[in-house]
């Protein structure tokens, strides 16, 4: 146990006291922040993004009859004036040139028709139709109309009555949450588990390379070697997670406006046990890519062969990932409830099941022993074969190779 | 007592890298392991530290089957390994360490040790920026710091100049002088003359010699001469049958087929006016015995 941890903390000073993942971290954080003041930037580069769009609204004819004024009270961000006087497509650009107003609509009456001409300075800069104004305009005219044929007040509201639209679902579970957390939770979880992972084999090829691993493994035992640097790495991979999160809910009360997240993330979904639940298949997700890593690590003698060594992982991990992550498009299907059970996929989906609250507990602890009866098959292939391959300082192994190393029994 | 290969065995792919070597290492000092390369002398040492488990034979050390718990090692590798990166104190306390010692013990060690081998001043420097002397020296380190009783070294003096190799050679007398057993596989001969008593050479897995070093020189019979005079004896050394095999200044090195030749030679330059600086009848070095023996 000793040297597990005198493993782990060479393991935890060596990460963290390189440049690289000084800078890293440095780099991460500004973003977070960055990420956070993203509105407070938006504003400071857009100082009339909080300026209503001046809208002139044209009825030449007087169709309306200055009804349209009822249009003023609607709550929508637009300073809106209405003009009966004859004003043309070239009146209007004359005003949109003097910035005397931002656009324009004008009425006009072609046979039974009501004809609209929006006109705005340049059409490719159009972000939305201002469909409540015209949607306004049509019920306006509508109720002009019904009013001429003299209806009573309840013919009137026989014609036109009040909607009630109600959702309802026929599965029992029902899903909380959005996309968006998915997203975010599941491309974390990846990127933590992928990136601490594929530490662990960079490490285990820099040891064989450099030839410290002969001194090494007569120091103490492959398997102290293999899983005290895995559980080093999976230590500095919590804290920077944490330390990412602290960041990010200090930047949040900080910079966020009260209530700005809560049409992006419903805060009542990240319960501590949702955290717990993400921090153990963080835990257990890294340990079965670790190892893999490990075995794919010690199989290379040159840095220049780690990537190829460890593109069967890479491609493995990728489709664990975007098995969970195009799943939980549909988070009721089978096939997500699958995928929350693989040992590949399951750290990705689980989570973000729980969190969805659709999960049962049964469900929770029959994907955590699949992983932990995972973890302890691959930890011991994993140590078998780099007991052998870590002083093989020939060509890189090939997967025939390994497996012969596995069979081997004289080790 | 103390280490004893018997019949060990070791195979790679069909082919007998190890092939039935035995030797015991029954008194405290320095054993010679030597070989040429590919003879199975890494595999071996290898074995011995249990990094590789034999395919047949013994390994023991005091009576006891060779495992990591049962034996206190140090090791020098033939290929050289430092973490480039990280602080040469930070390195010689992981491997303190993981040997079991306890910290303030460890930081004792590396201090005295340091010291002796002149390298205090780069115990805060990364390793990577120490000259491969330096670097050999600090590896030397993690080998000695936990008070092994068995200690291997592999090319311990390659690499080294004269005065980092003096340095070294001082703490190897001060390791036999404290009674370790210490394996030194080498191919520069002069060391393994200066401080084994027992050999083994190895030639393609197979043991082709081994015993006392003295005795087995003392079967070989004399075969050279080293002659210094003041003048050239060319004349007198062929009168006498006798082979040149250097001639550089008046400094000869001559091959004799026994001592008498010698004699006689001694003989006639005696009766001459020659001044003799040096007369020296030489039994074959460890270094002819190897080509004899491995070099056919």
């Amino acid at each position: 146990m000793r040297d597990f941890l005198t493993v782990a903390k060479f393991t935890i000073n060596d990460v963290v006291r390189r440049k690289s993942f000084i800078i890293s971290n440095i780099i991460m954080f500004a973003i977070i922040v960055i990420l956070f003041n993203v509105p407070n930037i938006m504003k400071a580069f857009n100082v009339n993004s909080d300026e209503n769009t001046k809208l002139l609204i044209v009825d030449n004819e007087n169709i309306f009859n200055g009804n349209l004024e009822a249009i003023k009270q609607m709550n929508i961000p637009y300073d809106i004036e209405i003009t009966n006087d004859n004003l043309g497509f070239d009146n209007i650009k004359e005003k949109i040139n003097n910035e005397e107003i931002d656009e324009a609509i004008i009425l006009s009456s072609k046979e039974n028709n009501i004809s609209m001409d929006y006109i705005v300075d340049n059409l490719m800069y159009v972000e939305n139709v201002p469909e409540d104004i015209v949607s306004a305009i049509s019920n306006i005219y509508t109720n002009m109309q019904i009013l001429k044929l003299g209806l009573s007040e309840e013919e009137i509201k026989s014609i036109s009555p009040n909607f009630e639209f109600n959702m309802k679902q026929t599965e029992e579970q029902e899903v909380q949450g959005n996309n968006f957390v998915m997203m975010i939770l599941s491309l974390v979880l990846f990127y933590a588990i992928y990136f601490y992972a594929y530490q662990v084999s960079t490490s285990i090829t820099t040891e064989k390379t450099s030839k410290i691993i002969e001194t090494l493994v007569t120091s103490t035992t492959p398997k102290v070697i293999v899983l005290g640097k895995t559980i080093g790495m999976c230590i500095v991979g919590l804290f920077q997670i944490i330390a990412m999160v602290i960041v990010a809910l200090i930047s949040k009360n900080l910079f966020l406006e009260e209530g700005m997240l809560d049409g992006i993330i419903n805060l009542e979904n990240l319960t501590p046990y949702l955290a717990i639940i993400a921090i153990v298949y963080f835990i257990l997700g890294y340990a079965v890519y670790a190892l893999l890593y490990a075995l794919t690590g010690s199989t290379v003698s040159k840095p220049e062969d780690v990537q190829s060594a460890n593109g069967p992982v890479a491609i493995v991990a990728v489709l664990g990932f975007y098995l969970a992550y195009f799943t939980m498009m549909n988070p009721t299907s089978e096939l997500n409830k699958i995928a929350a059970l693989l040992p590949i996929s399951s750290p990705f989906c689980m989570p973000f099941r729980v969190m969805m609250g659709i999960a049962s507990t049964s469900e929770v602890i029959i994907s955590v022993a699949i992983l932990l009866v995972s973890i302890l098959v691959v930890a011991k292939i994993s140590i078998k074969i780099y007991s052998q391959a870590i002083l093989n300082y020939g060509s890189k192994i090939s997967f025939k190779d390994a497996f012969k190393l596995y069979k081997n029994k004289n080790v | 007592m103390g280490l004893v290969l018997e019949n060990v065995r070791k195979s790679y792919s069909g082919k007998n890298v190890v092939d039935n070597i035995s030797f015991n290492m029954d008194k405290p000092g320095v054993f010679g392991l030597l070989g040429t390369n590919g003879a199975g002398k890494t595999t071996t040492i290898r074995m011995i530290l249990g990094i590789i488990k034999k395919d047949s034979g013994s390994i023991t050390w005091n009576g006891k089957s060779v495992e990591r718990k049962n034996v206190n090692f140090g090791y020098l590798p033939e290929e050289r390994g430092i973490y480039p990166k990280i602080k040469i104190y930070d390195q010689l306390m992981y491997f303190a360490e993981l040997k079991g010692m306890k910290k303030q013990e460890a930081e004792d060690e590396i201090k005295k040790w340091a010291e002796k081998l002149q390298v205090s001043e780069y115990l805060n420097m990364q390793a990577e920026k120490l000259s491969k002397g330096n670097q050999q020296k600090i590896q030397f380190m993690t080998a000695i710091l936990h008070d092994p009783d068995l200690i291997i070294l592999d090319e311990p003096f390659s690499g080294l100049d004269p005065i980092n190799s003096g340095l070294l050679k001082d703490v190897i007398i001060e390791l036999i002088n404290r009674g370790k057993y210490i394996i030194m596989s080498s191919h520069q001969m002069m060391s393994i003359e200066e401080f084994c008593k027992d050999v083994v050479i190895l030639n393609k897995g197979k043991t082709v010699l081994s015993g006392n070093l003295n005795e087995i020189k003392s079967k070989y019979p004399a075969n050279r001469i080293n002659l210094i005079t003041n003048k050239n004896v060319d004349d007198i050394i062929k009168k006498c049958n006798i082979e040149i095999y250097i001639n550089k200044e008046n400094q000869y090195e001559l091959k004799i087929n026994s001592e008498a030749d010698g004699n006689k030679l001694f003989k006639e330059l005696s009766k001459t006016d020659v001044e003799v600086t040096k007369f020296e009848i030489m039994k074959p070095s460890l270094n002819d015995i190897f080509i004899e023996k491995v070099g056919k």
